[in-house]
């Protein structure tokens, strides 16, 4: 199906289409760069430049390390012996129940659409992980960038003083940094482990402020100097690199929720992932593309229940106070938050009341950005041990993902000789979900 | 009187069921057993019959989970993930009376030994102690926090009853236990058992566990708590199963008992009436029943059980268990060999004439 490129965040009014813009001037690897800066002396445009900024679009992904069960969570079966002992709870969406385990995100489906009907066939933990975090099988040939590289590279501004690509993974097990792959180390994530600051961007202490100062204003003057007399791409390259490193200098405050007042904090919880949650929207707040919250460890073998107790209030908590808050600033029109892991859960429920990794029919969600809020995509049988309507594949999912922001999804790169699609051979968006 | 030896232990009858039988209790003097499943029913099984067939309660029953069922004089009690105590004629396997008990999951319901008084829990952390021929709630036990110190919800597992009736205990999912007077509603004593919750903070960052199962001895002095040890891995019940014993009145921990023969959790514990054994069931994937010496904790038989025990009734006699688990129930036998017969006076036609 052919897809133009012309919806923007629900929004029709954008004038100007940004990645219409940029989409045609971008190439792989280090032509990418280069290419990018072509556009630099359009964005010198006043105008120009803040309709961009307007339509700044970002991606928050929540992701379910270990795999959430969707019985628990967005497809429940209540009544069936797969089901699970939690009741369906109606929601603000006519028709449209999940389960007891979530109320508060029962009362935003407004913002939010569900896929009931991801069949991704990988219920290996490393497999699925890679397999949902590039959208396709791995293939010895080609490295293949994942979806928060892919968003950096689309969304990121080339002017941009922070970073493009921030992941926080807390917990250590499934932890994964992702990767770049053939886009390159400039679209690599800030990954964030131990700590919700980013380690070496502090300056040395053996400089001081004004020594600091004083050298980069050496070098700035040098630079423009030197870029006076000369109009290649490479060098004005050099130039936003150290304006670049700077600026993720100077961020450190995004990632301190200290600055954030009582009642900001109070609001997202007390939680690591809540709090992570409000880092999130702090960072898509001062341009960051895209922002992966990992909230690890859902691989429930025993005890599904009393674990989905736990994390699904965690989730339930987070998830809405971030909607709840991006919707108050005006961001959540701009701003596509997903949840999403590497499977699901078994409908069969075994002897220690667990459930295992299960990737035939399972769910997930998107909401704000380009998405039509309410909508239900694709449908499980009765156990929920088959899809039966709608089944979406990884790159189905990317493509989705792809045009709720206004990237479209045929386009190409282009690595060496071959060219590479965005999304998976064949992957078509599920347009009833888009807005 | 008991006339067990738990050496004697064997599986004497099992019976396949649908779904996962979480609760079980025996109608008086037969073999009928009735449990609460998975698939939110309660049913009878006699297990007298040659081909024992769960034979379904009608009527309008519970909308979850049957987590626990309780025997009063002549009726019934089943409690449920729906938070509603049903009480049921066993007769014409019918609901009597209907509740809207709790407002989260009711883990489980138990009754009093002389069967007056019902007992039930919830994750609203909430113990409520009802008149079981009237319905009318009586006290309701507030002494358990709602959050784990990790901020996430946390769960009221366990509760029994002192051999008298006159104490409740009840157990968390942090480990705290609380014992009630049952007359005044009011908490007498607290204890702490936090091994038995596992809190992984850095590699999965939530928890499993908590206090699965309690036990008062027949003298009333004691308590036993039952769950897992530490794990590791908390993806699965990998841990040791565990039981502590406690003088709830000095508050000392007198035995502990961290079995890694059987891991998974402890479900249910009852003592002997003599006081010299527990017994203990549960399970990880599969299942295991453990007797323990109660003065020294010392393993006296333990075996495997052909599924997950979720929760036992013994026998009045204390030598024969039925087990409710997954997808089975099951009757083991622990019954002392006779005692030799005594030598009785010859007869007639036993004496040998003697010859001359």
């Amino acid at each position: 199906m052919a897809h133009t490129n012309s919806s923007f965040c629900g929004s029709p009014d954008h004038g100007v289409s940004r990645r219409g813009f940029l989409g045609t001037t971008v190439f792989a690897g280090a032509t990418a760069f280069a290419a990018n800066m072509r556009v630099m002396d359009a964005l010198k445009n006043p105008c120009l430049a803040a309709e961009l900024k307007r339509q700044q679009k970002s991606v928050i992904l929540l992701w379910l390390g270990g795999g959430a069960s969707q019985f628990e969570t967005w497809d429940p079966k209540p009544g069936r012996l797969t089901g699970g002992p939690f009741r369906a709870i109606s929601t603000d969406v006519p028709s449209v129940q999940i389960s007891e385990l979530l109320p508060k995100m029962a009362q935003r489906l407004k913002t939010t659409a569900i896929i009931r009907s991801l069949n991704t066939r990988n219920a290996d933990h490393g497999g699925g992980t890679r397999l949902m975090e590039t959208g396709r099988a791995m293939e010895q040939a080609v490295d293949y960038p994942d979806l928060g590289a892919l968003i950096a590279r689309e969304l990121g501004r080339v002017d941009s003083q922070v970073p493009d690509y921030v992941s926080m993974y807390s917990e250590t097990e499934g932890r994964h940094k992702g990767g770049a792959g053939f886009l390159g180390a400039r679209y690599a994530p800030t990954f964030l482990t131990e700590s919700m600051i980013p380690p070496n961007i502090r300056r040395p202490d053996s400089m001081t402020e004004i020594d600091h100062q004083e050298r980069a204003d050496l070098q700035k003057l040098l630079a423009k100097r030197f870029a006076d007399k000369r109009y290649d791409p490479s060098v004005a390259s050099h130039g936003m690199a150290y304006e670049r490193v700077r600026g993720i200098m100077a961020s450190e405050k995004l990632f301190d929720i200290n600055l954030e007042p009582q009642s900001a904090r109070d609001f997202y919880g007390p939680t690591q992932f809540q709090e992570q949650c409000l880092i999130s929207r702090r960072l898509v707040e001062a341009g960051v593309p895209f922002v992966k919250v990992a909230r690890a460890w859902w691989d429930s073998h025993g005890q599904n229940f009393e674990t989905h107790l736990e994390l699904c209030a965690d989730l339930d908590q987070g998830m809405s106070a971030l909607l709840d808050d991006l919707q108050q600033r005006g961001l959540l029109e701009s701003t596509l938050v997903i949840t999403l892991a590497e499977f699901g859960r078994t409908p069969h429920i075994n002897a220690s009341l667990g459930r295992d990794h299960f990737a035939s029919a399972w769910s997930c969600t998107l909401s704000g950005c380009g998405i039509k809020g309410g909508a239900v995509y694709g449908k499980t049988d009765e156990d929920g041990q088959k899809v039966v309507d709608g089944e979406m594949k990884s790159g189905d999912l990317f493509a989705t993902i792809f045009e709720a922001l206004g990237i479209d999804h045929k386009k190409e790169y282009q690595l060496g000789a071959r060219p590479i699609p965005i999304v998976d051979f064949g992957a078509k968006p599920a347009m009833e979900i888009l807005a | 009187m008991s006339t067990a030896d738990p050496t004697k232990f064997k599986i004497a009858k099992t019976a396949r069921v649908k779904g996962i039988a979480l609760c079980i209790t025996q109608l008086p003097g037969s073999q009928r057993l009735v449990f609460g499943s998975s698939d939110f029913k309660v049913y009878e099984l006699d297990l007298a019959a040659e081909k024992p067939q769960p034979v379904e309660y009608t009527g309008e029953g519970h909308q979850s989970y049957v987590t626990g069922i309780a025997r009063t004089a002549d009726q019934i009690v089943t409690g449920s993930y729906d938070g509603r105590l049903i009480w049921w004629d066993t007769q014409k396997r019918a609901p009597l009376r209907s509740i809207n008990a709790h407002e989260k999951w009711i883990r489980d319901v138990i009754s009093s030994p002389d069967g007056k008084v019902i007992a039930s829990i919830a994750d609203d952390m909430r113990c409520k102690v009802w008149d079981a021929a009237t319905g009318n709630l009586l006290h309701t036990l507030v002494g358990h926090q709602a959050m784990t110190p990790h901020h996430f919800p946390s769960m009221l597992f366990a509760v029994t009853f002192s051999h008298d009736g006159q104490l409740l205990a009840t157990g968390d999912k942090v480990g705290h236990i609380a014992v009630w007077d049952v007359v005044s509603g009011k908490q007498v004593s607290e204890l702490e058992a936090p091994v038995l919750y596992t809190w992984d903070p850095k590699q999965r960052r939530h928890s499993i566990g908590g206090i699965r199962s309690l036990a008062f001895s027949a003298d009333g002095k004691l308590i036993a708590a039952g769950g897992v040890g530490t794990i590791g891995n908390i993806d699965h019940l990998d841990g040791p199963s565990r039981v502590e014993i406690f003088d709830w009145a000095t508050k000392q921990r007198v035995q502990e008992i961290s079995d890694t023969k059987f891991k998974g959790l402890v479900e249910q514990i009852a003592f002997s009436n003599e006081g010299n054994w527990l017994v203990c069931a549960g399970g990880d994937n599969g299942g295991f029943a453990s007797f323990y010496d109660a003065q020294t904790g010392k393993v006296l038989h333990q075996d495997k059980m052909p599924m997950h025990v979720h929760k036992f009734v013994l026998n009045d006699t204390q030598d024969t268990l039925y087990a409710s688990g997954h997808e089975q129930i099951a009757m083991l036998e622990f019954k002392a060999d006779p005692p030799p017969a005594a030598p009785t006076a010859p007869t007639p036609a036993d004496v040998t004439a003697p010859s001359n």
